[in-house]
Order: structure tokens, then sequence, then C-alpha cells
């Protein structure tokens, strides 16, 4: 990934030298940030058939970080729920107002091979679902109730239009502080993820390698 | 345990006796080690010398159950090449043939269908071998002459029936590790038309525990008896009446710990069976036989709070079938018959968590002709249909070639279809469960119950047209093909048989809608496409007079067919252990389907003292590892998993010695080196030391 944002750079700034010698007006393009995220709390309250409830963990692809803004985020994070900033509320309780236009697809593939987000049809939330799917199998995880284990589909990669109309892709790695290769249900901490993303931080842009 | 301790030293004086008295030495003839007597009625139903038959089929014999000691039919068809007891998701036990699962194997007991399944699991210790003949074990599809479930193979137990006029019988006592004690008494007589048998085991077992720390046992004690009755009457010569009753009792303590909370109950199966049958020669080409049978299988479970004594759980399950047949062969010269049956399956079920008792009904006619169109070649040419009530009627035909290329080769070649009509449970099963919250819907009932769920406003949404589920559930089919050889030199017994079975239509859930609490409502569909591919090898080698080994091997494929196409197209992935990234997985890394072993072998030794009276056998069984469950949700068993249970032989010895002709003293141990592994394999116990004894009279 390190590699591919490099040679990414070095094709800018040749974009950008050769741009000087012609004249026209285009902005100067900002590098596609290849990250990882690590440990983003999550809680939650009840579950196991009662009421779920607590705040979102709002997160933005722009600062890379967690955010308590009511407006400058683009998803966030409930227990296994992700919310995107675009729609409607969904009618859970503690869930964030939507004021952005943020958009979700659920793609398949490796991380790498998704390289454009350009033809993606992006759903929002609404009324009584995510768009993001929940449930085990419906969306991102898988739920083992043998050995309580939540694991992300291998992938499945999440492409995310931001709320203000950017792209990015995410690939959620673990559920478990401090992302161990084999966690134990029932000892490793949940509710934390940790993830691959490239955020292309240029208007329009809907490259994503 | 003292028990122990005191059978281990019995065992060791038992084994030195025998190897330092050894004096006289009496020159047997040498037998073929192929007994000529050696017949089975399951491939054909017709009396069939077994090395003509043209199917692959196991032969276990009442010799091999008393020497080798074990008690319950599970244990000796473990030991048998290709035949494994394993443990499904549900936790239930059953038989795995030709790697196909327990669902598709139909059990037999003399010929006529033993029910009462859990999760599509037949428990096999639920039979005891105290009264058996033997074991016919046919291989592959035989749905032409047996119906739905005889995909994998039909596993068919003959008792003993009365012979002569003396009383026969024996009753033994046998004592063993963990408080068991299993008892049988038999005996049969047969006075000039009339002839009968009883037979009476009880089996009783304190269990035992793998996990100490753990509060409850892994297997919880229990107690169990069989009693069965035998009557022969022949009216004529050429008119005999059969009759038999078998009834099977088991109580067993159950618990549960739910939310630290411990509940325990008592869990409980009845099982009747009652068969009659008229056989009637008609001159000298017609033979008949009038078949009237039925079965009731009960099953009951409850759990409560030992203190409050609040119920926790209740679960019933009863079921019956009630089955007449006739059958007819007609000789139309020596070794050329032609078989027919016509018959008419009534079966019902009343248990938890279905609405109300459902029925099944069906008709079916079948034929058969086993024909020599030239002396070294035998052709089977069979079919039958089966007219059923829920689902489509169904057509299995069947073909099969033995060529004998001399005394000493002979090639065996068949191809067949097999079926197994939905289960009362794919079709009216009604569950949610309450700790989770997901829902798993019959085919049959899942749009009502989806409306019902609906209009209590716990549908999210229909992930499925309701107009789909308008065709009824297919049955389960598949086509065997099983092509093989068997090769009798001198001393040496060698068989070799390739298989493949291509399965379609298997019934699986998948989620039909989505509930306002995040899970899912699950039904039944027809989607799988699987196949199971290998070889079996057997070679018995007598290597002297009194010592004979025997070994056996079994290679397995066992894949699903779209899960390869998806592999090819790169469209599935697991994540990579180190960096965590999904990667892109390929045919390579696909190690097939749950609970298949790529390899699984056998070796035994019999070795025979005849002066002294006195045998003993060793006997070693391998299964190489296998995947449990998908592990890292990707929904196949492949290298990146981490539910892989470790290879595995376990070990078995047996010595017998007898006294004054009808007393005999029997030892053993199996599972010798004592090996376990609680978290994956609960139903193995470690070593178990047995004694018993035996008067024959």
């Amino acid at each position: 990934m390190k590699m591919t944002s490099k040679v990414l750079i070095l094709l800018f700034l040749a974009i950008a030298f050769i741009s000087c010698n012609d004249d026209d007006n285009d902005p100067i393009l900002v590098a596609v940030e290849s990250e990882t995220a690590n440990d983003i709390p999550a809680p939650q309250t009840g579950g196991q058939g009662q009421p779920v409830g607590g705040n979102f963990t709002k997160f933005s692809f722009a600062t890379g970080a967690v955010t308590t803004s009511d407006t400058d985020w683009d998803i966030a994070f409930r227990g296994t729920t992700i919310a995107v900033n675009g729609g409607t509320v969904t009618g859970t309780d503690d869930e964030p107002e939507r004021n952005g236009n943020a958009g979700a697809f659920v793609a398949s593939g490796t991380f790498e091979s998704i390289k454009d987000a350009a033809g993606i049809t992006f759903t929002q939330d609404t009324d009584g679902s995510f768009a993001i799917p929940t449930g085990s199998d419906n969306g991102w995880y898988n739920y083992n109730p043998q050995v309580n284990i939540v694991t992300a589909i291998p992938g499945k990669i999440l492409v995310i239009k931001t709320h203000d109309g950017k792209y990015a892709k995410m690939e959620v790695l673990s559920y478990y502080k401090g992302a161990p290769a084999q966690p134990d249900g029932f000892v490793d901490e949940s509710r934390f993820y940790t993830f691959n993303y490239v955020y292309n931080p240029n208007d329009g842009q809907t490259v994503l390698e | 345990m003292n028990l122990n301790k005191v059978l281990t030293s019995l065992f060791i004086g038992v084994l030195s006796a025998s190897v330092f008295g050894q004096e006289m030495f009496v020159q047997k003839d040498s037998v073929l080690i192929q007994d000529l007597d050696e017949v089975i009625v399951t491939a054909t139903r017709t009396v069939r010398q077994l090395s003509s038959v043209p199917l692959p089929v196991t032969l276990i014999s009442k010799k091999q159950l008393q020497k080798t000691g074990v008690i319950r039919l599970n244990e000796i068809l473990n030991e048998q090449t290709g035949i494994i007891t394993v443990a499904d998701e549900s936790g239930f036990s059953g038989v795995q043939i030709q790697g196909i699962a327990s669902d598709y194997v139909l059990i037999l007991m003399n010929g006529v269908p033993l029910v009462g399944r859990s999760a599509g699991n037949f428990d096999l210790s639920r039979l005891t071998v105290g009264n058996i003949k033997q074991i016919e074990v046919v291989k592959g599809p035989s749905s032409s002459l047996y119906g739905s479930e005889a995909l994998g193979g039909v596993i068919n137990i003959i008792t003993e029936k009365p012979d002569d006029e003396n009383i026969h019988g024996n009753a033994s006592y046998r004592f063993a590790s963990f408080n068991t004690h299993d008892v049988n008494i038999n005996f049969d007589q047969k006075l000039g038309k009339f002839g009968y048998s009883l037979f009476a085991n009880t089996l009783h077992s304190d269990g035992y525990d793998l996990r100490p720390e753990v509060i409850g046992q892994t297997v919880s004690p229990f107690q169990n008896y069989t009693f069965s009755g035998q009557l022969i009457y022949d009216f004529f010569d050429t008119l005999k009446l059969y009759a038999s009753g078998r009834f099977y009792q088991q109580n067993q303590e159950a618990d549960l710990l739910v939310n630290d909370q411990f509940f325990e109950g008592n869990s409980d199966i009845n099982e009747g069976n009652l068969h009659l049958r008229l056989d009637h020669a008609l001159g000298s080409k017609w033979q008949l036989q009038y078949e009237f049978y039925y079965t009731n299988y009960k099953a009951s479970e409850f759990l409560e709070n030992p203190i409050s004594k609040d119920l926790l759980s209740q679960s019933d399950f009863d079921q019956n079938l009630l089955r007449p047949e006739v059958r007819a062969t007609y000789s139309l010269k020596p070794k050329h018959n032609l078989t027919v049956g016509v018959g008419y399956n009534y079966e019902n079920l009343d248990r938890t968590f279905f609405d109300e008792k459902v029925t099944f009904d069906s008709q079916y006619a079948y034929a058969q002709y086993d024909f020599y169109p030239s002396k070294k070649l035998n052709l089977i040419l069979g079919a039958r249909f089966d007219n059923h009530s829920e689902y489509q009627s169904q057509l299995s035909p069947k073909v099969a070639i033995n060529y004998k290329l001399s005394d000493a080769i002979s090639f065996k070649g068949s191809i067949g279809y097999g079926f197994k009509a939905p289960d009362f449970r794919q079709l009216y099963f009604d569950f949610t469960n309450s700790a989770v919250g997901y829902t798993v819907l019959g085919y049959n009932v899942a749009v009502e119950k989806i409306q019902e769920l609906e209009e209590l406003g716990q549908i999210e949404r229909l992930l499925f047209e309701v107009g789909a589920l308008a065709n009824p559930l297919e049955a389960e089919s598949s086509i065997g093909y099983n092509l093989g050889a068997a090769i009798t030199e001198g001393k040496v017994k060698f068989n070799i048989n390739l298989f493949r079975n291509d399965f379609k239509n298997l019934i699986d859930t998948r989620a039909i809608a989505r509930k306002t609490n995040g899970q899912n409502v699950f039904s039944y569909t027809n989607f799988d496409e699987i196949y199971t591919t290998g070889l079996e090898l057997d070679a018995k080698f007598k290597l002297s007079d009194n010592i004979h080994l025997s070994g056996g091997y079994q290679l397995l494929y066992a894949k699903d067919k779209q899960k390869k196409v998806a592999l090819e197209r790169g469209e599935i992935f697991a994540r990579d252990p180190n960096s965590l990234q999904t990667v892109a997985l390929d045919d390579s890394d696909y190690f097939g389907l749950v609970n298949r072993s790529r390899h699984t072998a056998n070796f035994k030794i019999f070795y025979e003292v005849p002066q002294w009276d006195f045998n003993a056998n060793l006997r070693i069984n391998y299964r190489s590892k296998y995947g449990l469950f998908d592990s890292n949700g990707n929904s196949i068993i492949d290298d990146f998993d981490t539910s892989f249970v470790n290879g595995f032989a376990l070990s078995n010895i047996t010595l017998n010695k007898t006294f004054a002709d009808n007393y005999s003293l029997q030892l053993g141990a199996n599972n010798l080196f004592d090996y376990k592994d609680a978290e994956n394999i609960p139903g193995l116990a470690g070593i178990q030391l047995f004694t018993k004894i035996n008067i024959q009279f």
C-alpha cells in the first residue's frame, strides 16, 4: 500500500509538472491518503435481547480521527453497527442526526482490487435500515455464537462517499482491542475497530489507489 | 480409578500367560481366506454370495463382533474401511460413508427401516450388537430398492434366527471403565414347525467427564434396555411366518449451563418395532413375501431449575412409520431372478416446534432383474418409482455389472441414483432462538409464518420473492459411481474401489427475511451441489493359519461445486493472519467440506492359539486432520481456518480365552493409548478397560 502511495505521489508530481507547462487552471491535486485507523472504540449499551443504545463514535476521513462534530463526520460506529452521515435517522436510540451527503456500498474483493468509486450506486441510511446492513453475514461481519467471535468477513470492502462528496474505501481488520490475530471471544475486549482506509481528498476524484 | 488398575494388571497377566505359555503347535488344514458360505441379502433382496455381488459391500460377521468385544453398533462400524462416526454442527453423531453424512445413510434391521434421527443423524449407539448375526453395509446409492435416504449407503442389521431343536443361547456380563455394565441374555429354539428367540440387553454407565473444571459431565449417566423376540412358524414348507418385536428404552440425565445458571433434567427415548412377514413359495419359480412393518420412536427432554423446579425447556418428538410391502422373486432359470415389489409408506411426526402433527404418504413399486448374459458376466438392472405426498415423485434407476475374469480376479462397476425426501423438519419447523433472536422456518410453513411475523411488526424487510416458494422443495439426490476390482490370490485378498457421488439439490438454510432485531429469518432451500470422490482399498493377508492381518485405506475429496467455481472466479477470500488484510483464495487453498478427513486407514491383526482356546486381536484406526467449522467467515474450510482437528489414531485390543468349551473370558482396552481431545471431540472418552464373561449353552 505504501508503495502504491509513493508511486501515486510521483505520478501526481509528474502530472503537476506537466500541468505547469500547460497553461490551464486545474486545481493542484492532493495525494490520496492510505492509512490505518487503530482501535476506534464503538461502545454500546443493551443488546442480547435488550434495547440497544449509547452514542455512536463518529469518524472523519478528512482528519483521519474520531470527531465530536455534529456535521463534519462521515461514518459512525456503535457495536457492530456502522452509520453513515447521509440519508435519515434509522429510528434506533441515541443516533446522530444525518446532515451530510454520505453513502456506502459493500464491495467484494481484496482491498487493492477496489481501485475506483466511479459507477458505484451508494446507499444512504433510511428509516428502519442502515446503508451498511446490520446482522451477521448481512454486511461487513460474521458472528460465530460457538466461540462468541465477531469476524470481519474477508473480501468485504466498504466504499464510502463522505459527507462532503469525496470518496474513500475501508476494510475492517478487527473488532477487538489491539487487533489480535486470533481473538478469544470470551477474553479479548470487543467493539474496537481497526481498519485500513484510502481517502481521496480531491473534489470529484473517484480514484482509490 | 481403582478399577482401571485392577483391569490393567489382569490384562498384563493374561497377555504374559499367552506369550510364555506356548507349547505344542497343531497344523490345521489351510482354508481359503474367503469363506464360501458368506452370503448377503441387502444388495439385491435375494440371497447372494458375497464375492459375486457387483457392488461395494462390507460384511461384518458375528465372529468379528465376538472377538472384538464391542457392544454397540457404532463401535464396530468405526473399524471398517471408509466408515467413521462423526458429530456434526448440531452436536449429534452419525455414520459417514464415502464422505457422505448420516442423513443420507439408510439404517435397516432385517430389511426394514429404523427411524428416529436427531438433526438428521442416526445414533448407532442405540443399537446393541448382542443379538446380531451379521451386519451388511452396501456402499453407494441403493434407492432403486430402498427408496429415500439410501444415497450414501445402506446398513442392514441381520439378527440371529432360531435354527435347530436344541435350546441355544448365551448369557454375558461385561464390566468396563466409567462404571459401565452391559448384560445380555439370549436364547432360541426351533421345535418342528415352531421356532422362537428371545433377547434382552441392558447397558448402564456413569458416563464420563473430560472437563471437570466445567460444571456438568461431558456424557451424563444413562441406562438403556433392549428387548426383542422373534417367532417363526412354518405352516407348510411353502408358507412360513416370521414375526418379530423389539423395544428399546433409554433414560439419560441432562444438564445445561445458561448464563451461569445450572439446569438439570432428563432425556428419554422409547422405540418400538413390529415386523411381520409371510414367506410364500409358489411352485418352484415364485417366491413371495408379504410384509407388514410398524415402528414408533419417541424422544423427550426437559430441563428445570434444580431448586425452584421452574421449567426451562421441554421438547417432545413422536414419529410413526407404517409400511406394508409385497415382494415377489421369479426365477426364470438358476441365477436369473426377477424381483418386483410394491409398498405403501405412512409416516407422521408430532414434535415441539411444529404447529400440529404432520403426515407423509407415499406409494412405491420397484423391479430388479439379476442375470448372467454370459457365464462370466453378471448384470443387475433395477429401478424404483416413489410417489410422495409432499415432493415430486422420484424414479431411481441402477445398473451393476460384475465380470469374473478368472477365479482370482473380478471387476465390478455400478451406477445408481439415490434420493432423500425433504424431512419433516425442513418442511414444518417453526423455531425462534430465545437467546439470540433468529428464527428458522420449514419450507412449507415459511410464507404463512412470515406473514404472522409481519403482522407482529417483527419483519424489517423480505430478502426473497414470495412467489419463489410456490414450487415444492425438491428431494435431495445423487448419482453414485463405483468401479472396482477384487483379487484373491492364495493367502491374499485385495479389493479396490473408486467412487464418486455427485449430489444436487442439497437442502440448506438461507436467510429469507431480516427481522427488526437485526437477526434473520432462515428457511430451507435446494441449493448446494457437492461431490465426494476417492478410493477405497482393502487387503487381507493370512500370515499363517493363526495370524490374520488386514488393512484398509480410504482417500477422500469432498467439496462444494459452487464454491469451487467461486474460487476460480476469485470471489472467496480469507484474512491473512499477519497483516489481517483480505487475500483472494484459489482451489489449492480449499480443504473441502467439514468433518471430512482426506485419509482414513485401519490395520488389524487377529492372532489365534487354538491349543489353548485363546485368541487376541489389535485394531488400529486412523483418520487424518479435518475441519470442524468455518472459522474465518468465508463459508469454506480453507488453509487459513483455525478450526482443524488434528489427525489421530485409536487402538483397541481384545484378549479372549475359552474354558470348557462354553465359558469364555474377555479382557480388553478400547482407546488403549488414552487419546483425548476434550475441546473438539467430546464424544471420545479416554481409555476404556473392560472384562466380560460369557456362558454359551
